[in-house]
């Protein structure tokens, strides 16, 4: 986009008693557009339009050919005020002198003029199509937090990005199980990533998004361990005109309310594990048990547990008898954990998820409430383990996006050959659910670019939306064309006793693994609608 | 309308969590009160501390060892801090003083995340610290009834030491005039020098003697910082008996208010703050007119 | 108009061409430098933000860690009225100032009743209160931790045409026209007497409030401007980025921006702006080279402290001190001596005396307790117009505590001070100051960073102004009569060959004198003098002794002084205070004789005499 500023100018022409001034932008290849004046001063003169307003919104711009073989411009007259050649007495006033108000002025129209005549052309750029991908290598922005809260996840996600980026570009087998018209990286050109430090602020995220698409011309962007982060990029990168692949997000919003055309979710979300996981502890933990409730106060922790409450209360009969709404970030949970203790409730459902479910469970364990209430945890990254120990953990149900342990189950091979290549890639360590979410998410996109055979956006996002089945790790996966939200397996895990752990890492055993499309939601349920494609 | 037996609950853990949020706020009180600097490097140091306290309970399963290398290291940091850096700053405007610990405290969390990584590290109980007791129809982990123990102890040797030996006269004649002191023939830059590593110390020690209850995450000091804040303001900065004073409110409104909503008992906490501000700005044990 | 005025005139304007042409050549140069139109537009962004700031911080002193409140409060205005359709781009933005300002008046009154840590400490815990009510209480307005998407891009409709902006560079010159406005406005305010005061109170707040100014209005005043321009930046975020973040709100934002101030100069405007581009380059490049991405924030830090240790005024003020030392170096000071004081003082305004027979000054019953310990005790005192009166006492005796009660620097414990016929126990230094009776102090209270002229200037502004004006975009070389009046007093106290030096290059003997030049400055026609010669050497204490004479022609005044021999040539009358009690008052003859004061007082006085 950049280079289009590269020539720009004033048309201007006396008529009447009105003197007509129309920005000038010249394209490097040889294109001129302008804006043209219609008549008298009636309405709008300098009309320059976003692409999507275009069927409704009077357009009226022109461009004038200047050059050769430029058929595409003529092709697509689309307005009756277009006319061929510039007027006769047009005066083209240069950069050179155009000064003061002139020289501001002029840029500023040229600025718009680039969206102006995007709408126009007939293979038009669409984000950082073809620019990005004129080279042998195409870029992804990693936007994972390095530091804050969540540099835990980040740093697994980096880790599961880079495993399938290796994977693609060597073409391993591994990968082709996922993406199999993969050979040696996508569409024969070699994958490129760059992590950055999103710190687990969406405006961080945002800035870091834009240096990815300017700058690099990344035709992907992905990665976030909060929704927040995750609905912030989303909403950028449609408007960017890039896509992103979120990693970690809970939030009912990112597929539903705040759903957009470029953003793809590949985990499971809110909805989904309160859905699988209420029948699921209601068998084995009992029917019609009370519940306490710790609730960080943000929006996702209010709408999570609104959907707990109304599936444990279906499937189980169970009821809410405190909900501890919490700031989010608290450090000490002693003030609530005596509300609860003294509510009467038999089972502690912990909407927390980071930090606050590792203070909050340990506090609980601390005041006694474990011993008399059982645990659910709707939405656990499994560094929860690692960092209250399995004397704490054991007995505690738990939703989450994948379990090493699943490797040891051959109805999945996929996990099998997931978890060793990372172990092998990462000296031994196993692999959480955010490394697991990252590599499902690039190889997912992996696969549509693939499958669209081109990197246009539009392209890839209908290829992706179409529905194809693949094999992940967990088993089938695919995203659902309506609200871009992935149906993919997860598992729902119970704590081990410290006494049956086979290792160091052996926290859980797996209750169930969740069949994805079966606990998506009905469509129209969160209201989501996409938007357009360019 | 919540029971007696829940709002005494309450009340009990609001001294509780008061008296150490006193202790984790003593060494930014003591810094200010006697050299008059702000440590905005205290929330930094408490995590230092916490994470060193982690290191050696993991090597050595001893928490006794544990809580004296959190405030080994933490005096050790300190110590380095004033002899380096703070000292250049105390004829400096506060503004100053107050950037360059602000900057020191964002070196001293991204070496910890260095080191540790940025997962949630949870220090688990001493032995002498598992179990519940039971207060009345209060269910209350052992630990915390003996960090109210041990919260008050420490207060009070460290009153002992301020208030009641050479070291504390010297620091506090110090401040009113530090050229008469050092015409006396008293050093005292070197009793700035200790004192500064005394608060270090206390933030460092509090942050282990934290550890077992909360989470250690890098980030954590950020909170620790702005939540000794508040307890200083309202006890009045620079005021030792204050800081005590305001660990106790801040505990109680936050329990307190617990019992009525739970997600404004944070918010209520600044609420105190600013009615301190509004209507005795020194705080409620300060001095008029030291600003 | 002259070519010397236009000359002046354009140098006078020249930051502001030479910022404009940076704006508009930015977009030609820096994207070879990997500067995408959307980063710059970020660091306009930061750099509006960071005037406000600089205003508050880098010319008033006020560091303030709760920005990120207005910054979040105009930001989320401005995207709520935007999303919901209910306002237009401009409407909105002024929307978000507004409310900005609002909450800006809210935490200013309340924060601003401390200054120096505690104001930093207490705006920090005012900004995170901002927080949890924008997450929480307000969260179906702002959307909790998911902030406002969709900020619609703007369109400026114009009646004849409508330019929509997009993203990209069109964007660039949207918020570029907001910054360089903002620039415009900000370095009016700075050059104006408004912004004089600023500096002032930075200096020595104390001594701004003495010389008569109403300091807290001033700092509130500027509290809310800077809240207006985090307002319009915050909004200004939320249009570019199409997201309003939730963490705009957070104590981070705040931490960034002060980081990022003090790193590019303080009191530059600019370095914001610069600093911005440092922090933002680093986040984008150094998290960039494998190995060290995550050290990105260490490596600011580092940079940060060093900054901040020896590296005082930052980058900019590095770059700003550079030019003007080679500036200076180029026009030597012209060496005028002040001879001619009589005639100078006659064009130094002095606040008209109304003539009456009651006496000027007068204390009744004055006490002063500082706890158990009683510093002054019951002094009854008087002062007849035109009278030069000197106060004596040894040490201890509690001079100091009772000049302080009589300006109202300090309240008494009883007692009544009455001023030409009004009680002014208990008004505050400065409207005393204002009604016509100012001080000089024993030790030095100057504003150190600025020159004498700029010094001398705050006292005739307090005259010329009152207490406080708003009349921040008014330049400074359109206030009538300032120069002459500033220049009047300087060449009074004879410090006219530099009057533009900076104090902080004045001889000691200088600097005294410009004290007591702060003082007549005010134009008060009752003058209290502390200890006027403390210090001085033989020559000087001459000059000085002058000085106090001629200034006695139409003003009354009171002295403190130690120097026996001058008392005794000065003063018509003299009080001798001992442990704050009033010994005995009397011509100095009378007090040469007395006995009392003998065993009390002079007994010891070859200690105080000079060598």
């Amino acid at each position: 986009m950049l280079g289009l500023i590269a020539v720009t100018g004033w048309l201007s022409w006396p008529e009447d008693k009105t003197t007509h001034v129309l920005p000038v932008a010249r394209i490097p290849n040889g294109r001129w557009v302008c804006a043209v004046h219609s008549g008298l001063f009636k309405g709008a003169d300098f009309y320059l339009t976003q692409a999507k307003h275009r069927s409704s919104a009077p357009t009226r711009f022109q461009r004038v050919s200047h050059t050769p073989g430029d058929d595409a411009m003529n092709d697509r007259k689309n307005n009756d005020d277009t006319v061929d050649q510039p007027p006769r007495r047009l005066v083209l006033k240069g950069l050179a002198s155009a000064a003061g108000a002139a020289a501001f002025g002029v840029p500023l129209f040229s600025g718009m003029s680039f969206s102006a005549m995007a709408q126009s052309q007939a293979k038009s750029p669409i984000g950082n199509f073809p620019a990005g991908v004129s080279g042998n290598t195409v870029f992804g922005g990693l936007t994972v937090d390095l530091t804050g809260p969540y540099s835990a996840q980040g740093e697994e996600q980096r880790n599961g990005y880079e495993l399938a980026v290796e994977q693609i570009n060597s073409g391993a087998a591994q990968m082709r199980r996922i993406s199999p018209l993969t050979k040696k990286g996508v569409l024969g050109k070699t994958l490129k990533v760059q992590a950055g430090d999103a710190e687990t602020k969406p405006n961080s995220a945002v800035q870091l998004a834009t240096r990815f698409i300017t700058n690099d011309k990344a035709m992907l962007i992905a990665g976030s361990t909060s929704s927040s982060v995750a609905i912030a990029l989303e909403n950028y990168c449609n408007r960017e005109r890039t896509i992103y692949m979120a990693a970690i997000s809970g939030s009912t919003e990112t597929t539903g309310e705040k759903c957009q055309r470029y953003g793809f979710r590949p985990c499971y979300y809110a909805y989904m594990t309160c859905k699988a996981l209420a029948p699921v502890v209601a068998k084995e933990l009992g029917r019609n048990r009370k519940a306490a409730y710790l609730i960080p106060d943000y929006t996702y922790g209010h709408t999570t547990t609104t959907q707990f409450k109304e599936f444990s209360a279906k499937d189980g009969g169970w009821t809410s008898v405190s909900e501890q709404v919490h700031p989010l970030g608290a450090t000490d949970f002693s003030s609530y954990l005596i509300n609860i203790a003294n509510s009467g409730a038999d089972t502690l459902v912990v909407i927390d998820y980071g930090a606050d479910s590792v203070n909050s469970i340990k506090q609980a364990k601390e005041f006694g409430i474990l011993n008399k209430m059982k645990v659910v945890i709707p939405y656990m990254s499994s560094f929860l383990a690692n960092s209250l120990g399995a004397e704490i953990m054991q007995g505690v149900y738990a939703a989450t996006n994948f379990w090493w342990t699943m490797a040891e189950n051959p109805k999945y091979p996929g996990a099998k050959e997931f978890v060793d290549a990372y172990m092998k890639k990462f000296g031994g360590k196993r692999p959480q659910d955010s490394a697991f979410v990252a590599y499902l998410g690039m190889a997912l996109w992996a696969d549509g670019v693939e499958r669209a055979g081109t990197f246009n956006p539009p392209d890839v996002i209908k290829a992706l939306e179409a529905g194809t089945k693949r094999e992940g790790p967990t088993g089938p996966v695919w995203f659902r064309g309506g609200d871009h939200q992935a149906a993919v397996n997860f598992p729902i895990v119970r704590g081990k006793k410290p006494a049956d752990m086979r290792n160091k890492d052996d926290f859980f055993d797996i209750v169930e693994v969740v069949d994805g499309a079966s606990m998506l939601p009905p469509l129209e349920l969160f209201g989501c609608k996409l938007g357009e494609y360019v | 309308m919540p029971s007696l037996s829940l709002f005494l609950s309450q009340l009990f853990n609001g001294l509780t969590a008061g008296l150490l949020l006193a202790l984790i706020s003593a060494g930014l009180t003591i810094i200010y009160g006697t050299l008059g600097v702000v440590n905005f490097a205290h929330g930094a140091l408490f995590v230092v501390g916490a994470y060193a306290g982690y290191a050696v309970y993991g090597g050595t399963q001893s928490f006794v060892l544990a809580v004296a290398a959190g405030a080994l290291v933490a005096l050790a940091v300190g110590l380095i801090l004033e002899r380096g850096l703070v000292r250049l700053f105390y004829d400096r405007p506060p503004e100053d003083q107050i950037l360059v610990t602000f900057g020191v405290a964002i070196i001293l969390v991204e070496i910890v995340r260095g080191i540790f990584g940025g997962a949630n590290l949870s220090v688990p109980t001493p032995e002498w610290g598992q179990g519940v007791e039971h207060i009345g129809s209060l269910i209350y982990p052992r630990y915390r009834l003996e960090t109210l123990f041990i919260s008050a102890g420490t207060l009070l040797v460290l009153y002992l030491l301020l208030f009641r030996t050479k070291l504390g006269l010297i620091v506090r004649a110090g401040i009113e005039d530090s050229l008469m002191v050092s015409m006396l023939g008293i050093n005292v830059r070197r009793a700035f020098f200790v004192v500064f590593g005394l608060g270090a110390m206390v933030a460092g020690y509090a942050g282990t003697i934290d550890a077992p209850i909360v989470t250690l995450q890098p980030d954590m000091g950020f909170r620790v910082l702005i939540e000794s804040f508040v307890v200083v303001v309202i006890g009045g900065i620079g005021s030792f008996q204050g800081a005590i004073v305001g660990g106790i409110i801040a505990g109680e409104i936050l329990s307190l208010t617990a019992i009525i909503d739970p997600s404004y008992s944070q918010v209520m906490l600044f609420v105190a703050m600013a009615l301190v501000l509004i209507f005795r700005p020194q705080g409620i044990m300060g001095v008029e007119g030291r600003e | 108009m002259s070519p010397t005025s236009t000359h002046s005139a354009v140098r006078r304007g020249l930051p502001e061409i030479l910022v404009l042409l940076g704006l508009v050549v930015a977009p030609f140069l820096l994207p070879y430098l990997g500067f995408s139109p959307g980063l710059m537009t970020r660091i306009l962004v930061w750099g509006l933000f960071g005037i406000g700031f600089d205003l508050l911080f880098g010319y008033t002193g006020l560091l303030s860690f709760g920005q990120a409140a207005f910054y979040g409060t105009g930001g989320f205005t401005t995207a709520y009225l935007l999303t919901s359709g209910t306002a237009n781009i401009l409407v909105a933005l002024l929307a978000g100032a507004a409310a900005a300002a609002v909450a800006g008046v809210i935490i200013g009154y309340l924060t601003l009743r401390r200054s120096g840590i505690y104001f930093a400490m207490s705006t920090l815990a005012f900004g995170e209160m901002f927080f949890f009510l924008e997450n929480s209480l307000l969260h179906d307005y702002t959307g909790g931790e998911n902030g406002i998407a969709g900020v619609p891009l703007p369109e400026l409709s114009f009646g004849f045409a409508t330019i929509h902006i997009t993203s990209g560079l069109s964007m660039y010159w949207f918020v570029a026209v907001f910054f360089f406005v903002g620039y415009l406005i900000a370095r009016r305010i700075v050059r104006s007497p408004f912004g004089a005061v600023l500096r002032a109170i930075r200096g020595n707040p104390k001594r701004a409030i003495a010389l008569g100014h109403s300091t807290q209005h001033y700092k509130l005043t500027v509290f809310v401007i800077a809240a207006i321009y985090a307002g319009v930046a915050g909004g200004l975020l939320g249009v570019f980025q199409g997201f309003m973040p939730p963490d705009a709100f957070a104590v981070d934002t705040s931490a960034q921006l002060i980081i990022q101030t003090v790193m590019g100069g303080v009191a530059t405007l600019l370095g914001p702006l610069l600093g911005a581009t440092i922090w933002l380059y680093v986040f984008n490049v150094v998290q960039g080279v494998a190995g060290i991405g995550a050290y990105w924030k260490l490596i600011l830090g580092v940079i940060f402290v060093i900054v901040v240790t020896v590296f005082r005024f930052g980058v900019g003020g590095a770059l700003i001190r550079l030019f003007s030392r080679r500036r200076s170096r180029a026009t030597s000071p012209v060496a005028t001596p002040g001879s001619a004081v009589d005639r100078e003082l006659l064009k130094l305004d002095i606040v008209p005396a109304v003539a009456s027979d009651q006496p000027v000054l007068e204390t009744r019953g004055v006490t002063k307790q500082y706890g158990g310990l009683t510093a002054v005790d019951d002094v009854s005192f008087s002062l007849a117009e035109g009278e030069l009166r000197g106060v004596i006492g040894p040490n201890g005796a509690g001079k100091s505590t009772f000049f302080a009660m009589l300006t109202g620097e300090l309240p008494t414990t009883s007692g009544n001070v009455i001023f030409r016929g009004r009680d002014i126990t208990g008004i505050g230094v400065t409207a005393v100051c204002q009604m016509g009776m100012s001080k000089s102090y024993q030790i030095n209270q100057l504003f150190e960073h600025l020159t004498v002229r700029q010094n001398v200037a705050i006292p005739v502004l307090a005259r010329q102004r009152g207490r406080f004006k708003l009349d921040m975009l008014r330049g400074m070389h359109r206030m009538q009569g300032l120069d002459h009046q500033v220049e009047a007093a300087v060449a009074l106290v004879g410090l006219a060959h530099c009057i533009d030096s900076p104090v902080a290059e004045l001889a000691y003997g200088e600097k005294r004198r410009l004290e007591i030049g702060l003082a007549l400055a005010t134009g008060a026609n009752v003058l209290l003098f502390d200890e006027p010669l403390a210090g001085l050497g033989p020559e000087e204490r001459v000059l000085v002794v002058e000085l106090l004479k001629s200034v006695h022609k139409r003003r009354s005044i009171v002295v403190v002084e130690h120097d026996m021999d001058a008392m005794f040539q000065l003063a018509d009358r003299i009080t001798v205070l001992h442990e704050g009690r009033k010994l005995a008052e009397g011509t100095p003859d009378e007090i040469r004789a007395s006995a009392e004061v003998q065993t009390a007082y002079l007994g010891g006085v070859e200690e105080h005499e000079p060598a």
